[in-house]
């Protein structure tokens, strides 16, 4: 981890922009701004309460949402290393000569990525929960966050995503050559959930049980399939002898 | 132990082995000699199951490389041509954790982890991060490594080349405790020295196997062998009485030293010294004067070249 500074760098200043700044760069303006006691709401703002209530919690659920891109983009930095950069650092040899099966190797390294990235989270969060807590109780008069979304996010949805980065990094770094590409390449990893954020934000889904539901069940079908297309495609032989 | 049976790889449409056909017994130290590229690396990664052979096939104790690719990888060690640690990790993380990889009982983890490091010297570095250590020290933390699950036939792929003499010194002698141990030892080397001191057997690889047999019986090979006798005073008589021993070809004199060509110079020699002794020489010491099986390495490597 100290060799491979830009790891380290991404476990420490992803968190960082997901706790502070991006609740200060959204909420604290609206908090501190001057605004309409009444008139139409953006889509992602929830209805019948006051306006800027409405403005303050819709925006909370948004970063709640968009806070599924930390456990996603962790496990993208460490999980895209994992083959290719023990290939280039010569440490696969002697690994791939144990007794242990494709679906150990793969689970192993999948976990290494997952473990951290869920860690960081969970304690991302707590801080997020802090800093939009002591944002918003002022207009609120009670703690905004946890709420049933953000457990849900937490709970169910950072494992998820994490899950689904884990699977595609893992797949792609036993694909390519380079850590960098692999990398590069990992940050598709980034799509769903910013799918999912945007149709929120454009107030083409709701945050209803039934969507939540079907997001989850595709985010676990699509880690499986990734798992198992990585396991059939996953070839000791090739990753000695063709990369260099 | 080992049994190979017309082993040979492709690479693209190029012959990288070819038709290896040989046997190594258990508790043989068996040295693979080669100039580069010549395959070595190759036959060790099939053998470990790394890699699957193109036609042929080997044994590993009994277990067929590419059917029972588990079992073989659970009885046999591979030190490779890097050490490949993991920086970050202690010596000791490193060590324990292909231990657990190789189902080693905790217990019996430690103990080896243990034993293995002292026998290296490594003991007291044992919580040190590998990335801080030396590429010597880095190869003996990878030696252990590849023992740590006291495999019953390790290979090892140059593994004296990074080290400083008295590392290379407690890697052979290391080696050679293996060996009592009863463990089939598979050498990839260029050390000729050290395959001369070590190996029971060697094979002698360019591609296609070119030589098989004991240093001795290789050395034989490279022709007339010359002896080297260091007296304190050579006489003419003695320089005579040497000629006309049966097994002795020929007899140079420089100072005080005889050169003595013959054809055997295992069987030889005790009688040229006994002749020098009774012709009232008196030997300070009797020594080669090159490494033959230096001289029969280079001959065969260039005559399988052209």
């Amino acid at each position: 981890m100290r060799k491979h500074k830009y790891v380290l760098y991404g476990l420490i200043g992803m968190p960082l922009i997901f706790v502070i700044l991006i609740p200060l760069t959204s909420i604290y303006p609206v908090m501190s701004a001057e605004v309409p006691s009444a008139g139409e709401l953006p889509p992602f703002a929830p209805a019948g309460m006051p306006y800027k209530q409405a403005m303050v919690l819709g925006l909370v659920n948004m970063t709640v949402l968009m806070f599924m891109i930390l456990p996603d983009f962790i496990p993208s930095v460490i999980a895209s290393y994992t083959f290719v950069g023990e290939k280039v650092n010569r440490q696969l040899e002697p690994l791939l000569a144990t007794p242990t099966s494709d679906s150990e190797l793969l689970i192993g390294k999948g976990l290494g990525a997952f473990m951290p990235a869920m860690a960081v989270t969970l304690v991302s969060f707590v801080g997020l929960m802090l800093v939009v807590d002591l944002l918003t109780f002022p207009l609120f008069g009670y703690l905004l966050l946890p709420n049933l979304l953000s457990v849900v996010v937490l709970f169910v949805y950072c494992p998820l995503v994490a899950l689904l980065s884990v699977s595609l990094c893992v797949f792609i770094s036993s694909k390519v050559t380079d850590v960098r590409a692999a990398m590069q390449l990992s940050a598709i990893a980034i799509f769903p959930v910013l799918a999912f954020y945007f149709l929120f934000l454009s107030g083409v889904i709701s945050l209803d049980w039934s969507t939540l539901a079907v997001f989850a069940l595709v985010l676990g079908l699509a880690s499986m399939g990734l798992f198992y297309l990585s396991k059939a495609t996953f070839r000791r032989e090739e990753i000695l002898t063709k990369w260099k | 132990m080992i049994k190979l049976q017309g082993l040979s790889r492709n690479f693209n449409g190029t012959k990288a082995v070819d038709g290896l056909t040989f046997e190594v017994k258990e508790g043989e130290i068996f040295g693979l000699l080669g100039p580069n590229g010549a395959g070595k690396t190759t036959t060790v990664r099939m053998l470990c199951c790394l890699i699957k052979p193109t036609t042929g096939t080997a044994f590993i104790g009994g277990h067929e490389v590419g059917k029972d690719a588990m079992k073989i990888r659970e009885i046999v060690g591979l030190l490779p041509e890097s050490p490949g640690l993991y920086g970050e990790l202690s010596a000791y993380r490193n060590l324990e954790f292909y231990a657990k990889l190789y189902g080693v009982p905790k217990q019996k983890r430690e103990e080896n982890i243990e034993r293995f490091l002292k026998m290296l010297d490594l003991w007291k570095r044992r919580n040190n991060p590998a990335g801080t250590f030396s590429k010597g020290m880095q190869q003996k933390i990878a030696i252990v490594r590849a023992m740590v699950h006291e495999p019953k036939v390790l290979f090892l792929d140059e593994p004296t080349a990074a080290l400083a003499p008295e590392s290379a010194k407690i890697v052979r002698d290391f080696i050679l405790e293996l060996k009592r141990e009863r463990r089939t030892i598979f050498l990839c080397t260029h050390n000729l020295y050290e395959a001369e001191r070590l190996c029971d057997r060697v094979a002698i690889l360019n591609t296609k196997l070119i030589a098989l047999g004991s240093p001795a019986e290789l050395e034989r090979k490279s022709g007339p062998s010359k002896t080297e006798v260091q007296l304190e005073r050579v006489s003419e008589k003695i320089v005579n009485a040497v000629r006309g021993l049966k097994n002795v070809k020929d007899v140079e004199r420089e100072g005080n030293k005889l050169l003595v060509v013959t054809d055997d110079p295992e069987s030889a020699n005790p009688t040229i010294v006994e002749t020098i002794v009774k012709q009232g020489g008196r030997v300070k010491y009797v020594t080669r004067t090159a490494h033959a099986l230096e001289e029969t390495y280079l001959r065969l490597v260039k005559e399988s070249e052209s």
